[in-house]
């Protein structure tokens, strides 16, 4: 695979005029990203984090802005965003962690369980409060100890 | 300005689907005009180690909220990638290139075979 933003490819036989040309009217070929930070498929609590932060970033925005259509856009992304950090969190709950480091780690079913919390309906979903969003990034971090633990001992 | 250029742009990821998908070739214009609505390619900012992102490609919804020169990009996958709810407005120097098209997959660019 190409590296983002690397060259790939001009044309090969074009004569030395038409090639001047060429480079006066086209840059060379690059690659764009419409991508995360993360490769897809990988677990990493990074992904809820990321999400969260942007969660976070919705009820600062919103609130340091006077614009109502902006307002209204910060407030259905942060639903549609705090959705999301519970599907990472699902996901690795649900997906990643085995009975055994649920055994070794008791509190991971609380842990998961109060961050899904605060990223739903009682928690950033309908609050515009920026330290439950705080609180949730927390809850995140704690996670993500956990299981860069587990991913350690694997 | 920019000196204005044609270019390809090949797209990596899922984070503009449904409009773009993997592989998806893009006529862009380099050192084009912003235009609201429409997609860019955009440099975003780097990252919390200060790492630099690939370039992206994103829409531009709005001018900056707080009133710089920049805009405002987002993602048009809700579910995935990042955009300016993550990292913020793009500053106007980060806006490379408007997308003008995207190639059909039966042309082969950077030049059709019947023109080699």
């Amino acid at each position: 695979m190409t590296a983002p933003g690397m060259f790939v490819g001009v044309p090969k036989n074009a004569n030395r005029r038409d090639h001047q040309m060429f480079k006066r009217l086209f840059a060379a070929p690059v690659q764009v990203s419409a991508h995360c930070d993360l490769p897809c498929g990988i677990y990493d609590p990074a992904q809820a984090k990321i999400e969260a932060e942007s969660v976070k970033a919705c009820m600062v925005k919103a609130a340091a802005s006077g614009d109502a259509d902006f307002k209204a856009r910060a407030l259905s992304i942060k639903e549609e965003r705090s959705d999301l950090v519970k599907h990472h969190l699902w996901v690795l709950w649900t997906d990643y962690f085995k009975p055994p480091h649920f055994e070794k780690y008791p509190q991971l079913n609380t842990l998961f369980n109060e961050a899904t919390k605060l990223a739903g309906a009682g928690g950033t979903k309908s609050s515009w409060d920026v330290g439950v969003a705080d609180q949730l990034l927390a809850k995140i971090d704690e996670i993500a100890v956990v299981f860069w633990e587990t991913k350690k001992a694997a | 300005m920019t000196q204005r250029k044609f270019g390809i742009a090949r797209v990596h990821g899922r984070s503009m689907e449904p409009t773009l998908h993997e592989g998806d070739r893009l006529l862009v214009l380099y050192g084009a005009r912003p235009r609201c609505g429409r997609l860019a390619v955009v440099r975003l900012p780097n990252d919390a180690a200060g790492i630099p992102r690939p370039l992206a490609v994103k829409r531009l919804t709005r001018r900056d909220p707080e009133g710089g020169d920049g805009w405002w990009v987002e993602r048009d996958n809700p579910r995935e990638g990042l955009d300016s709810w993550t990292v913020g407005a793009i500053p106007a120097a980060g806006i490379r290139a408007r997308v003008l098209l995207r190639v059909p997959d039966r042309f082969h660019f950077p030049v059709p075979a019947r023109l080699r």
